[in-house]
């Protein structure tokens, strides 16, 4: 089973509030960004334009190994855990877990019917960010 | 400095600060775009009320019915002459709609707290994660919406033929029609981009201030009355893309500027563009007449 699969089966069977909670503790525990993506993120770079809020996010394959560095205010909790979630997920895995990870993260997680269809795009502009980032940097090594 | 038209409907955080504990007659309700935000923390005694999961019913793409409605303030411990204050996220964009929600069926004694959530915080004000548990209230269903400040498409379409007032709080490019939908957001789309014909062009977060509150009603007079040419006695349609941020405009026009007869048209964009036979207009808005 795949990573990103094996974090979403508690949520597929957790009632609303219950979602909410694994949601909180995702946001609660996502790491300050460390010192080296500060540049990175206070110029702008990396946000990913889709969401309402600053969010930065960045795939990196180093030795065929996936890293994934990511910042969120605050303010912005469900991105917040959403991310928490894909770094959670894939961190520290071969590119393939991020490649071969289902398509539709948001229904897999539950999160479609959390939020409705009408908040759900800063999210998916999340995920195919980061698919993207490393299908392209986990090519251009191999 | 002059008053807005009908300044009983917003509060301060200081009055929110000092009635937040006066549980039986006022309940603070937090609504916002983020789903988990009032998780994190929230004002003492301040319950959620989503717009997602409390306000709308998917099943016939409407907000919610009368019985729904009672029931919803039921549970939250709101009875019908409860003080409702909402706040939250965004400059109060979706309070304002669970504002507009609460007036539609006739709940009198509804406020906003000027400069939302963020005001609060940037205030340095306490949070908590503790939900309030009130016991159930007894709320009386109304007979049914107040359909005066809704407006439904037949009856835009007789308003644009009328050449009647109209607020597009789309985005620039939205209104000019260069864009038909948010990125990934389909089910929001359009097959034509363009606005109602006639429609003047205010985005809605043109409303406020950067510390939240609601400019004063000099500066919104400047920009909806003298700067797009509107008519405070004259009836107005708001809409925007699916009718959230209309209500937002809606509340800035019918209680802060006291315009007579304001209504939300909250099938907006989505299902103007969409249906066939309805004229639009692509481009800038024409010039105000002097």
């Amino acid at each position: 089973m795949n990573r990103l699969e094996e974090i979403a089966e508690p949520f597929q069977m957790a009632d609303r509030d219950f979602r909410l909670e694994l949601l909180l503790e995702y946001s609660d525990k996502l790491p300050e960004l460390p010192d080296d993506y500060r540049e990175l993120r206070d110029q702008g770079m990396n946000m990913v334009h889709e969401c309402q809020s600053p969010v930065f996010l960045m795939a990196e394959v180093e030795d065929g190994t996936v890293r994934v560095i990511g910042d969120v205010p605050r303010e912005a909790p469900t991105a917040r855990a959403f991310v928490s979630i894909l770094r959670d997920a894939f961190d520290g895995e071969p590119p393939s877990e991020v490649l071969d990870a289902p398509a539709d993260a948001l229904r897999v997680l539950g999160l479609s019917d959390l939020l409705g269809m009408q908040r759900t795009q800063g999210l998916s502009a999340i995920y195919g960010r980061l698919r993207k980032q490393v299908r392209e940097k986990s090519q251009s090594q191999a | 400095m002059a008053e807005y038209a009908h300044p009983d409907v917003l509060v301060s955080t200081d009055w929110v600060a000092e009635h937040m504990h006066n549980t039986d007659n006022v309940r603070l309700v937090e609504a916002n775009e983020d789903v988990l935000l009032y998780e994190t923390g929230h004002i003492e005694n301040a319950v959620k009320i989503d717009w997602v999961q409390d306000l709308q019913d998917d099943t016939v793409r409407d907000f919610i019915d009368a019985e729904a409605f009672a029931e919803l303030c039921a549970e939250n411990g709101i009875s019908n002459d409860t003080t409702v204050v909402f706040y939250g996220d965004r400059n109060n964009w979706w309070a304002c709609y669970a504002f507009w929600v609460f007036r539609l069926y006739g709940h009198e004694n509804a406020v906003i707290m000027d400069g939302g959530r963020k005001k609060w915080v940037d205030e340095g004000r306490d949070l908590t994660r503790e939900k309030p548990d009130f016991s159930r209230a007894e709320y009386t269903a109304p007979d049914g919406p107040n359909v005066s400040i809704r407006s439904f498409r037949d009856e835009v379409l007789e308003h644009q033929k009328r050449r009647g007032q109209m607020v597009d709080v789309r985005s620039p490019e939205e209104f000019r029609g260069e864009i038909t939908h948010l990125p990934d957001l389909p089910e929001e789309s359009s097959m034509r981009g363009g606005h109602i014909p006639g429609a003047r062009n205010v985005p809605w977060s043109t409303a406020v201030n950067e510390d939240g509150t609601f400019k004063s009603r000099e500066e919104l007079e400047k920009i909806y009355q003298e700067g797009e040419g509107l008519d405070r006695s004259a009836e107005t349609i708001a809409y925007c893309r699916i009718g959230e941020r209309s209500s937002h405009t809606w509340f800035v026009l019918t209680y802060l500027l006291g315009f007579d007869n304001v209504s939300n048209y909250d099938g907006s964009w989505t299902e103007w563009g969409n249906l066939v036979g309805m004229p639009i207009e692509r481009g800038d808005a024409q010039p105000v007449e002097a």
